[in-house]
């Protein structure tokens, strides 16, 4: 009796995923949250995004690269905050109101913050509209895309998170 | 460049997968050759034995799925499917089904030391699918599905709904065998059900089978609980009760041996129908009640943040009672508020102590896979060796005493290969024939001590000094002392060539072993007597979750250290430190001990070099070393969390805390700081 009421469960959920997958399949949207770096726009997977939070007390962390700020504490979570503005070569500028450091998912569960300029808004953009960066974009823009007249790079979170050696 | 760190963390982990599959593996070998055993003699194969297969077939597909060897996922998978037919009477497994069984998991174990030697397990591809075709052509014999009907039982109603699909079918199994079914009844203190339960358990199994063990209603009181179990047996429950020490009322018959169902006696017979409904009700929801017991260790982590913020709010509390003691108009409510505040830091105390409680487990667990691997490499390399285990029941942290299975494992290893001679060689050298093993965990304090020793061959420290210059790892000429020539084994470049295992008489991967230790905030020490045996300690915090700390000042920057690893602090003039070759020393009541300047080690700015300092005297089992720090800022209970981020590890960071105000302060990492100052060879310049 168990057993056949788990088999009808699992048959809702494997036909709710097949939907979802014939959903998202149908409309090749996506969904980047824009920032603003030494001037420029960047934009960073918003899937990829866990929160975004102003620049309180930070902690320095010792024996570190330079790239590593320090850390913070998330409501007693402690998160390493980096430097978006040093691993995309901008020119070094004390932080002001409109710094955020957004929180990113990592790879392994872990979470990484980083510094930003500002951050602006949240852009829908097709699919077929993010286009492979011209050569020498930096390893860390895996596509750029237009909005109005200025290019907005798309930073991949894995190679951001790869610039810390260990 | 980058990466390397991810990198190597995944390949800790597949190291993690591969020796727990090769376990899995092994307990498989084992009890499929129980199950070849009871076919060769005509018995019928014991149930538990065939579901213990079945779930180590799943458990292997499970990892070896989310580590990414398909091939591998894919071989589990189908013998999970075939076990599982088995399991469930939809099939039986004559000879050549059981040397179907028998090759797949011989193949699993070659594709898994290809996976342990780095190689993926493709290379086996053709050879895997080859025998999953095999399987899934296996016609195993399928039995006849119609049972007689369970509804003829005298069973409490809601009984049948509570079995799981497998408790079922062997239910039916027993029936069909026309086995005695027996209803056992126990109520059990709650404190110590599960042990009770399992001498239950294991009792019934030399009689007969255990069906189902479901928690029922009706206890006398709170603290105890009520178990029906249902047995299938061929003893008569008057028997059944004798063998069990139960009172003969305890155990009814669902079905006497052999009697119509009709026969029942009437203490079964008599559930009124109004009575069944209510027992069907709570025989379900019981049963998931029982497995609630089970609680993930991260919902204990969490538990144990909210015990650590509410002792920061406590010591707000005891803040602001200070502060009303100042204003005469406010003494007598202070002094009222010191009471309450007494009194709520000891319920803080107490439900901490619970908590950590919860979390503590007996290193029985350890030790009983050391006895397993034991067993195995016995076989395997034919060596007379004994294990002996002391201190099971001493309590670690459960996380940790998870991570402590790889190091201890390596340390069992490698004494069995290397260190323990031969049975002729140990003759000529005057010892038993039978070489020694012997782990023993005691409890210091806040420190387990982990003492692992063998009766081998010893070895030399000159000759590892010797060995060292030659690698270029120390200078020709370095005065070491025995502990530091001892602890150049756990270098990384060390211990991985082959060539000094052979004259070391130790293994490879001791560079592991001390950073398993780290991450954990233990220690590892050496020590060996050429010929007579080698001893390894390892001592260990209690437990991780959280710490009394002293936090400590540098210029701006606070810091937290355990104060466990805190022997004593004293106030250092400038003329109680001295210099020798290099190194700097500070002279505790005529002992020596090595000085690490914490601005020095973290790159700060170093304060001027007349000003007092205050030492913190860091410990950790024997080692010691002296921590200058320009101020003691007091104590305070910490939890301490990982550092989050693509950085994977700062030495000398064990991880961080938040004390209030969202100011995260950095936890000092005792052990690699205690190994630093022991080993320096040079001092500040």
């Amino acid at each position: 009796m168990n057993a056949e009421a788990g088999r009808s469960w699992d048959a809702l959920a494997r036909a709710a995923a097949r939907a979802r997958e014939v959903r998202e399949e149908a409309t090749l949207m996506r969904d980047l949250l824009r920032v603003e770096v030494g001037g420029e726009p960047y934009a960073l997977p918003v899937e990829r995004v866990r929160e975004i939070v102003r620049l309180g007390p930070m902690t320095k962390l010792p024996r570190a690269p330079e790239l590593v700020l320090g850390v913070i504490s998330l409501r007693g979570e402690i998160v390493q905050v980096l430097d978006l503005r040093r691993a995309l070569a901008a020119a070094a500028k004390p932080p002001t109101r409109r710094s955020r450091i957004v929180v990113l998912h990592g790879e392994s569960g872990d979470i990484a913050g980083w510094l930003v300029d500002a951050v602006t808004e949240v852009l829908r953009v097709p699919e077929a509209e993010l286009t492979a960066p011209p050569g020498d974009a930096g390893e860390l823009v895996t596509a750029i895309c237009l909005r109005g007249d200025r290019f907005v790079s798309l930073l991949e979170p894995d190679r951001m998170q790869n610039l810390v050696a260990v | 460049m980058a990466g390397k760190g991810r990198k190597s963390a995944r390949d800790k982990a597949q190291l993690e997968f591969v020796s727990e599959a090769e376990e899995l593996l092994e307990r498989m070998r084992d009890d499929l050759s129980a199950l070849a055993e009871a076919h060769a003699q005509g018995r019928e194969a014991q149930p538990a034995t065939v579901n213990q297969l079945f779930r180590s077939a799943h458990t292997l597909k499970g990892s070896a799925g989310m580590f990414g060897f398909a091939q591998l996922s894919e071989l589990a998978h189908h013998l999970e499917d075939v076990l599982d037919r088995l399991r469930m009477g939809r099939a039986t497994l004559g000879r050549p089904g059981l040397a179907l069984l028998d090759e797949s998991v011989s193949l699993a174990a070659t594709a898994l030391e290809k996976l342990g030697r780095g190689a993926g397990d493709e290379t086996l591809s053709d050879a895997i699918s080859d025998l999953v075709g095999r399987i899934a052509a296996f016609d195993a014999t399928p039995q006849p599905e119609t049972g007689p009907a369970l509804s003829s039982l005298e069973l409490p109603a809601g009984l049948l709904r509570a079995l799981t699909e497998y408790e079922e079918a062997r239910l039916r199994e027993s029936l069909a065998r026309g086995r005695g079914l027996h209803l056992i009844e126990v109520e059990l203190e709650l404190s110590a059900f599960e042990e009770t339960l399992g001498e239950l358990s294991r009792a019934i199994l030399e009689v007969g089978e255990l069906i189902s063990t479901l928690p029922s209603p009706g206890a006398a009181s709170d603290s105890r609980i009520r178990f029906l179990l249902l047995a299938a047996s061929e003893l008569s429950a008057s028997e059944l009760a004798n063998r069990l020490e139960l009172d003969v009322s305890a155990v009814r018959p669902a079905r006497g041996q052999g009697a119509p169902p009709g026969r029942a006696p009437a203490a079964a017979g008599a559930m009124a129908p109004s009575e069944t409904k209510s027992v069907e009700g709570e025989a379900a929801t019981l049963k998931s009640l029982s497995e609630t017991v089970r609680v993930d260790i991260k919902k204990l982590d969490e538990l144990m943040n909210l015990v650590g913020e509410l002792a920061r709010e406590r010591a707000a509390l005891r803040a602001l009672g200070v502060r009303l003691a100042e204003e005469r108009a406010t003494a007598g409510l202070a002094r009222e508020l010191d009471k309450i505040q007494r009194g709520l830091e000891r319920k803080v105390q107490e439900l901490q102590a619970g908590v950590l409680d919860v979390r503590m487990v007996p290193l029985r667990q350890v030790f009983d896979k050391l006895t397993r691997v034991t067993r195995r490499l016995k076989l395997d390399l034919g060596k007379d060796v004994r294990l002996e285990l002391r201190g099971a029941e001493t309590e670690l942290d459960k996380l940790i005493v998870e991570q402590l299975v790889d190091p201890l494992m390596h340390l069992v290893r490698n004494a069995f290969d290397h260190a323990i001679e031969s049975a002729e060689e140990r003759d000529r050298a005057g010892k038993p024939r039978e070489g020694l093993i012997r782990i023993e965990a005691t409890q210091r304090g806040h420190d387990v001590a982990l003492l692992v020793r063998d009766d081998g061959r010893g070895i030399d420290p000159d000759q590892v000094r010797a060995s060292a210059a030659e690698r270029g790892l120390i200078a020709e000429d370095a005065q070491l002392s025995r502990r530091e020539c001892f602890d150049l084994l756990f270098l990384p470049g060390f211990s991985t060539r082959s060539n000094v295992t052979e004259t070391s008489g130790r293994g490879v991967g001791l560079d592991v072993v001390r950073s398993n230790l780290s991450a954990l905030g233990g220690l590892v020490v050496m020590d060996s007597t050429l010929g007579r045996g080698t001893q390894v300690t390892l001592t260990l915090p209690i437990t991780l979750a959280i710490v009394q700390a002293l936090l400590v000042g540098v210029l701006d920057q606070s810091f937290a250290i355990p104060l466990g690893g805190v022997r004593e602090t004293l106030l250092v003039a400038p003329s109680d430190l001295q210099r020798s070759a290099g190194r700097e020393l500070l002279n505790l009541r005529g002992e020596a001990l090595p000085v690490l300047r914490l601005a020095h080690e973290f790159g700060l700015p170093l304060p001027a070099h007349d000003q007092k300092q205050y030492a913190v005297v860091l410990g950790m089992g024997d080692a010691r070393v002296a921590l200058l720090v320009d101020r003691l800022e007091g104590q305070q209970d910490a939890v301490i969390k990982p550092v989050q981020g693509p950085l994977r590890a700062v030495r000398g960071v064990a991880g961080a805390t938040e004390l209030g105000s969202q100011h995260a302060v950095l936890v000092l990492d005792v052990s690699a700081l205690v190994e630093d100052g022991g080993y320096r060879r040079e001092g500040p310049a």
